[in-house]
């Protein structure tokens, strides 16, 4: 077998169906969105590179986050507090800064802080046997209150925000944001391809039954889901930090949850577990994010811009499922 | 006698106080296929989970090889050479064939840490190969057949060197050639000294394939024989034994009205085919069978769940081509399903709401429900149905099984519907409540409704029912009337082994239905 044939199979051919009808379909949508940025930008002689460039810090933070919560759904659970946590993260960055703690010092705080919580989930998940979607719900409201307990404790004199000020905290955002995410788009595609962790994901999703009779362990392996979840979540933590100049601990990351989880969604990742891909959460998030400057060169109204994403959302799913199900029915009727 | 290889000595357990097994002493010798039989709920199924470590024993030891050794997790029964195949649930549709085959164990590692490929897959089709299947490793198991699936879970239990190997009705979903396929498979793994406890409702199979028979009733084992020296006759008798007096409710008169329900010849790919009964009013016609025979399916078919592909059916003499469920009400034909707590009830909801849902389209005036006469309504139909609530608004959850059934029956006999299908309306319903449902059932009968009953509880089936219809893999193969309608008639006859020249020659069973 040619090593190419190798990877095809290890990669494509290995996916459902109607997951590889997706990352087609997204492949072929976000094509279309990236021509069109490209068309309007060169019509307003601006530079598609620039306007490239500038996509990768504000977009890494949710496809990062999106790539770790595939994990955990195809586990077929969700966490729903990725948006808390990045705000306790980001208070922690807030607050060391404040304190005069160097670039390197709030970062890796930052990353660690983000990480700690979302092991920190799966081992209370592990240990009460609640649903993750239950004990994450609680996290979504514990970890925005923590958030603003830590700010008030920790810093003297604190009002609403904090002001990041040197850039030296804004840079690693600005000129690594790509690689950061290209890395570990590479990284979480390579799993995908030839690590064993992924694949007992997808069974657990397939059938937790099933994974007790094999004599494999669900609880541990849905908690090895969220701590892969929580480097990628870590790391889209650092990157979203770098993009603000204030950091406010009640808003910060409010409603993450929600693009995180529609990405994957897109992405063509079964909600209900046991079938997704990075690479579609990938191109699923890029997709929603790409719809922010397409609308603002067609000159969407503002007020609209959130509603049409909705709209997009649907039509994309709706349309693929359409097409889906009369394929099926083709198969069926031969 | 060699030593055995499996010895349960005083094996019980009990669910929530009710005794499943009890004192249950049984051995499996290396290399021997023993079939385990019995009625549902006769303890074949716990006995699987003790032995697969799903559920531990109260009391009762296992032996294993001569030491005794506790299971406590199916991980620790799969150690112990243990394995059970049982549905084709507990595969994995989305991994390939040869990450189902490997799942629970080490993966082969290229030296930079990755999986390596070809030599899990190589090494997963060498099992295949082994076990006498060639089945591509890297399709995905949802394509697979349900023999294929099958195969490939045997292959992989046999492959983690299983010593006892538990199959719980493995035929169910297989064609004919499929069941020869595994069956030859099951003779060679026994010729390797595999053990293999064989669990299945079809006699004809248990027959054919096991060495020795073990009969469970009421939780309790009845005998073991060697298979050569015992007939289905004799062994019908062990399984069902009971001393049936139980009286059925007849108040209907013999007079029959016109046809209500008729099918002609229906089909429905995969699920049963060409189906050709007629119901009429003020008769109950029992639809006997295995589960997997398509009875559910049928009735769902008529419902207009499912599509019918080819045939015709009619009911009231007019024909019938459900659209929506909603169609079947309108044409008076309801359907009681088999699983009353996922498809019947909301089980928060207050008893009253779950009792007017049913004809609440006759309790609203411009879309509002009218309180006072849903209250009046719902408590009409409490008192006829003898539905034993402590209140209106007590969630439906909180009643016994047979206060929710007899609930549920409530809401669409409230109706006055012509055609009543009923799926396994006493399942999980004690014993009083079930008598009060068959008195129920009876009178829909002497109201002139025409009744299909489904039910699996042989009793009964016998003991309602004014003619018996057997299915058979997918389609109605026998009719038992009048005297030929006893239990045992009905066991043989779902399993295909029954002839009306063989029963004729036999006596009556002890429990010939009450006139």
């Amino acid at each position: 077998m040619s090593a190419s044939g190798g990877l095809l199979r290890s990669f494509w051919l290995r996916l459902p169906k109607s997951v590889r009808r997706r990352i087609v379909f997204l492949v072929a949508g976000d094509a279309v969105l990236l021509g069109f940025i490209w068309w309007k930008a060169a019509q307003s002689r601006a530079s598609f590179a620039d306007e490239v460039g500038r996509m990768a810090p504000n977009v890494a933070p949710s496809i990062l986050a999106a790539l770790g919560q595939t994990g955990i759904i195809c586990c077929g659970a969700m966490d729903l507090s990725v948006g808390s946590i990045l705000g306790v993260a980001g208070t922690v960055f807030g607050v060391l800064h404040a304190r005069g703690v160097g670039p390197g010092g709030c970062f890796a705080a930052c990353f660690v802080t983000a990480f700690g919580l979302s092991a920190y989930n799966g081992w209370l998940i592990r240990l009460l046997r609640i649903p993750a979607i239950i004990v994450t719900l609680a996290g979504l409201a514990f970890y925005r209150g923590l958030a603003l307990i830590l700010a008030e404790v920790a810093s003297h004199g604190f009002g609403q925000q904090f002001t990041l000020t040197g850039d030296a905290y804004h840079r690693p955002g600005e000129l690594y944001a790509g690689w950061i995410l290209l890395a570990a788009l590479v990284l979480a595609l390579w799993g995908e391809c030839f690590a064993k962790t992924p694949r007992m994901w997808l069974a657990l999703g397939n059938s937790e039954a099933a994974c007790r009779l094999s004599g494999l362990e669900p609880a541990r392996i849905l908690f090895g889901a969220f701590l892969v979840g929580g480097i990628f979540l870590g790391l889209s933590a650092v990157l979203d930090v770098t993009n603000h100049i204030t950091i406010e601990p009640a808003r910060l990351g409010a409603g993450f949850e929600l693009s995180v989880i529609a990405a994957n969604v897109l992405g063509g990742t079964s909600i209900f577990g046991g079938q997704g891909s990075a690479a579609g959460t990938a191109l699923g998030g890029l997709f929603l994010y790409l719809l922010g400057p397409a609308m603002l060169y067609a000159g969407v109204d503002e007020y609209w811009r959130t509603a049409v994403q909705g709209a997009a959302i649907l039509a994309v799913i709706g349309i693929d499922c359409a097409l889906g199900r009369r394929r099926k029915l083709m198969e069926e009727l031969r | 006698m060699p030593d055995p290889l499996i010895q349960l000595s005083g094996l019980a357990k009990s669910f929530a106080g009710v005794a499943a097994l009890r004192d249950v002493d049984l051995t499996v010798q290396v290399g021997e296929i023993l079939g385990l039989v019995g009625e549902n709920g006769a303890g074949k199924s716990t006995l699987i989970k003790l032995l697969s470590g799903v559920e531990s024993p109260d009391a009762g030891t296992i032996r294993l090889g001569g030491r005794v050794v506790a299971l406590t997790s199916p991980r620790e029964a799969l150690a112990a050479g243990i394995a059970a195949v049982q549905q084709e649930l507990d595969c994995f549709p989305h991994l390939a064939v040869a990450e189902n085959l490997m799942l629970g164990e080490r993966w082969p590692r290229r030296p930079w840490g990755g999986v390596d490929w070809p030599a899990l897959h190589a090494e997963a089709g060498r099992r295949l190969t082994q076990f006498g299947v060639a089945i591509e490793t890297h399709r995905m198991v949802e394509e697979l057949t349900a023999a294929e699936k099958q195969e490939v879970m045997i292959a992989g239990a046999v492959a983690r060197r299983a010593r006892l190997l538990i199959l719980d009705e493995p035929t169910a979903s297989l064609s004919e050639p499929e069941v020869r396929r595994l069956f030859s498979h099951l003779r060679r793994l026994r010729e390797q000294g595999v053990a293999i406890l064989y669990v299945s409702h079809r006699l004809d199979e248990i027959f054919e394939l096991t060495d020795r028979i073990a009969v469970l009733r009421d939780g309790a084992l009845i005998g073991v024989h060697r298979t050569g020296e015992i007939d289905a006759v004799r062994l019908v008798h062990e399984m069902v034994g009971r001393p049936l007096e139980q009286v059925y409710p007849h108040a209907r008169g013999g007079h029959l009205g016109p046809p209500l329900l008729e099918l002609e010849g229906i089909s429905h790919r995969g699920l049963f085919h060409d189906v050709s009964l007629a119901v009429r009013a003020g008769e109950i016609v029992g639809l006997a069978g295995l589960v997997g025979a398509g009875r559910s399916e049928l009735a769902r078919a008529i419902y207009g769940l499912y599509g019918v592909e080819r045939g015709m059916m009619r009911v009231d003499g007019k024909n019938w081509r459900p659209a929506r469920s909603r169609d079947a009400l309108r044409a008076g034909v309801v359907y009681i399903p088999e699983e009353r707590k996922r498809q019947g009830f909301v089980l928060d909801h207050p008893l009253e709401a779950g009792i007017s849902i049913g004809f609440s389209d006759q309790l609203t005036r411009w879309g509002m429900i009218r309180g006072r006469r849903e209250w009046a309504r719902v408590r009409e139909a409490i008192e006829r149905y003898a539905i034993r609530a402590t209140a209106l608004s007590q969630p439906v959850a909180t009643l016994s099984g047979g206060n929710q059934q007899k609930a549920l029956l409530a809401r669409w006999l409230e109706r006055e519907p012509r055609v009543v299908i009923l799926d396994e309306p006493t399942r999980g319903v004690d014993v009083a409540a079930k008598a009060q449902i068959h008195g129920l059932i009876d009178q829909l009968a002497a109201r002139g409704k025409a009744i299909l009953f489904i039910s699996s509880d042989l009793g009964e089936i016998v003991g309602m029912s004014d003619r018996i219809l057997v299915m058979n893999r997918g389609t109605v193969e026998t009719e038992l009337r009048g005297p030929e309608m006893t239990s045992h008639n009905v066991i043989l006859a779902a399993s295909g082994l029954y002839s009306r020249e063989a029963a004729r020659g036999t006596e009556p069973g002890p429990e010939l239905r009450p006139s």
